[in-house]
């Protein structure tokens, strides 16, 4: 229990931390929601073929059905 | 228009709620689920950042917003093996309390 209270207090401390640095900093204004989701799009994909992120998006497929598979083999039932 | 600086708050209190839950709680679950929280945490100051440049610089480049959707990908295959690790784990130990998984310690 006494612990708890610690790290809850130690968690407060780093929220405080936080708020401080972020309060300190003096941004400059902008208008931060301009980005559309084409422009996402095209980022992602690209404009021409040798562009953007595609391959990686491939990549991150492979990882996740290398993932789910693993994930299938860690959870499945041992033979009696 | 909402500033930056209440979105970096929001994403400070997010990561600081996360990382109580991971200091604080005994059930692997909520661990699993409060390192989730503090990963969203990171993805919304990554697409904070991302659209601040943009606005600042007029380059119009959507990479942070990008790396996120990598990073929720990524997010998802951790979620995946760590459940199974831990559905592994109790199968074995019969509990999935944090404190009494000890094997890999010492």
């Amino acid at each position: 229990m006494n612990g708890s209270i610690v790290r809850g207090l130690a968690v407060l401390a780093m929220a405080l931390l936080f708020i401080g640095a972020i309060m300190s900093v003096d941004w400059p204004s902008g208008d931060i929601d301009q980005t559309t989701n084409e422009r996402v799009g095209q980022t992602l994909f690209g404009v021409s073929s040798d562009s953007g992120y595609g391959v990686v998006v491939l990549l991150i497929g492979l990882l996740l059905l290398v993932a789910i598979m693993g994930g299938i083999f860690l959870a499945k039932e041992e033979a009696e | 228009m909402i500033p930056i600086e209440y979105w970096l708050i929001f994403s400070s209190l997010l990561f600081v709620v996360g990382a109580y839950g991971v200091l604080t709680r005994k059930n692997a679950i909520v661990v699993l689920m409060s390192i989730e929280v503090m990963l969203n945490a990171a993805n919304i100051n990554l697409v904070t950042f991302s659209s601040y440049h943009t606005a600042l610089h007029g380059t119009n480049d959507a990479s942070g917003q990008v790396f996120t959707l990598f990073s929720i990908a990524i997010a998802a295959a951790e979620v995946a093996v760590g459940l199974a690790i831990l559905l592994s784990v109790y199968r074995r130990y019969q509990t999935i309390d944090v404190d009494k998984i000890n094997i890999l310690r010492w």
